[in-house]
């Protein structure tokens, strides 16, 4: 509790937490929603494609959803430290954040094996295996739970 | 420079009231004409039509809220009549959209397999022909308003009465309709969004080899994610039209959309990256510049949303 006392005094997190700049909680948080979009969006692509539509997109064409996914959620982890350090006492002491936080720690590991799985595919290979059928289910399970268990924040804690 | 929100929107909606009314006439004319002559390629052309029409007539119901909340305290004017145009345009709404919807699909499955589904066209059409009707009994109460002289009786009918205050009623008061249509408006925004994000790169050079047909196969799930953001987003603003109707963001927002659905019709039907079957199909500067545009037009769309708290007055 002293350290999250100490993280929301900082000047950063005064900051973000009651600057009336535009540039404070506004944008920080407008960021981290663009963030979530593209990298929730380019995992769905992606798990679209290994659950069979677009078959015809070889699977080694979605090098580009790994570099979109490193981007957007580095993007994501820096504005969600801003918010975090904004309203550290809240956010540190609020189960459902933990629950957010450990679903969207299980959607990003979901996308190691996918990753290793995309790229070590045979490029003339079509047919998707079964267990990576079911990472892509779960990816886009966990993603959406992750957005529900998010966006509820600001009903169950921060309302 | 004025801002966005002093535009009067009274008038605007007076000038957009006409295009779900006569532009399903042309719509409906150009799909009959093609029935009588079986001609395939004017049918996709009324389908394009119907939902260049089917989009704008989320501005012309969005003003046309707007314009009752200055108008409803004004002497002479019956916030009743007001409210019965409103409601039975919410129904025309929402017939329409289901329509535009349909069409879309058509349309998409005719640049897929080379022709729509009988059966997808005249779903379209028949939606058409009701979302006309009901249009056309809105346009009659509208002109109530202005013009009791033209005989239309002032109904009296409880307010509470109306889809309009249901909607809002259930969107206010339940615990969980507000947060839930959120969610999923924040679900489908992902899926939109990822979706053109693979499309529009396909355009700007990455998965180079990849034939563009493949790639837009993709395009109905982002057309899903468009769609519930259309049925969540209308929620929102029936539950709470003075949230929206003088904020500036959301303004923007509708103006954005507008380009982000263009986008999409011009995606659905541009041909020559249709002809690649190969991945030989390269863009060039114009379908660049449109692949820029659409995902500008996504990230202004989202940042207006957001901000609508902050730079707006919502919330």
């Amino acid at each position: 509790m002293a350290f999250l006392n100490w993280l929301e005094s900082l000047s950063l997190s005064v900051w973000v937490h009651e600057g009336t700049s535009i540039w404070a909680q506004p944008t920080v948080m407008t960021l981290h929603t663009m963030g979530m979009g593209v990298l929730v969006g380019a995992s769905w692509v992606l798990d679209l494609r290994l659950l069979g539509i677009s078959r015809g997109i070889p699977l080694s064409s979605f090098r580009w959803v790994f570099r979109a996914v490193a981007i957007s959620l580095a993007v994501n982890v820096v504005t969600g430290v801003l918010l975090f350090m904004a309203r550290a006492t809240l956010w540190g002491t609020a189960f459902p954040f933990l629950i957010k936080i450990l679903l969207v720690v299980a959607s990003a590991a979901t996308l190691l094996p996918i990753r290793n799985y995309v790229l070590q595919s045979d490029p003339e290979h079509r047919e998707v295996s079964s267990r990576a059928k079911m990472l892509a289910l779960l990816s886009i399970a966990t993603w959406a739970a992750a957005i529900t268990a998010g966006r509820l924040l600001a009903y169950t804690v921060a309302g | 420079m004025p801002s966005i929100t002093s535009f009067n929107l009274e008038h605007i909606h007076l000038l957009l009231n006409h295009v779900p009314t006569i532009g399903s006439v042309v719509a409906l004319g150009l799909l009959l004409v093609a029935y009588i002559r079986r001609d395939e390629g004017l049918k996709l052309v009324g389908l394009e039509v119907l939902f260049a029409i089917a989009l704008l007539t989320l501005p012309a119901y969005m003003t046309g809220v707007a314009a009752f909340q200055k108008l409803r305290d004004e002497p002479g004017v019956s916030a009743t009549a007001i409210r019965l145009h409103q409601d039975v345009a919410l129904y025309g709404f929402t017939w329409m959209e289901f329509a535009g919807f349909i069409g879309w699909v058509a349309l998409w499955q005719a640049r897929r397999h080379g022709r729509a589904a009988r059966g997808l066209v005249a779903t379209s059409t028949g939606l058409l022909i009701v979302a006309f009707i009901v249009m056309a009994r809105a346009a009659n109460l509208g002109g109530d308003i202005r013009h009791p002289e033209l005989g239309g009786a002032v109904a009296t009918m409880d307010s509470a009465d109306f889809l309009a205050s249901k909607i809002s009623n259930v969107m206010v008061n339940s615990p969980w309709a507000w947060p839930a249509s959120e969610t999923v408006h924040f679900l489908g925004l992902s899926l939109t969004f990822g979706v053109l994000l693979a499309i529009n790169l396909r355009i700007l050079g990455v998965m180079r080899r990849v034939p563009f047909a493949e790639v837009h196969r993709l395009l109905p799930w982002g057309m899903l994610g468009f769609g519930l953001n259309l049925i969540t987003g209308m929620l929102f603003f029936v539950g709470q039209p003075r949230q929206y109707i003088d904020s500036a963001p959301f303004y923007w927002k509708i103006v954005f959309l507008m380009v982000a659905g263009a986008n999409f019709l011009y995606l659905t039907v541009f041909r020559k990256a249709w002809a690649d079957t190969r991945g030989a199909w390269t863009a060039n500067g114009t379908d660049k510049a449109m692949a820029f545009v659409s995902m500008f037009a996504w990230l202004a769309i989202l940042y207006c949303g957001r901000m609508l708290p902050f730079i707006g007055h919502a919330f």
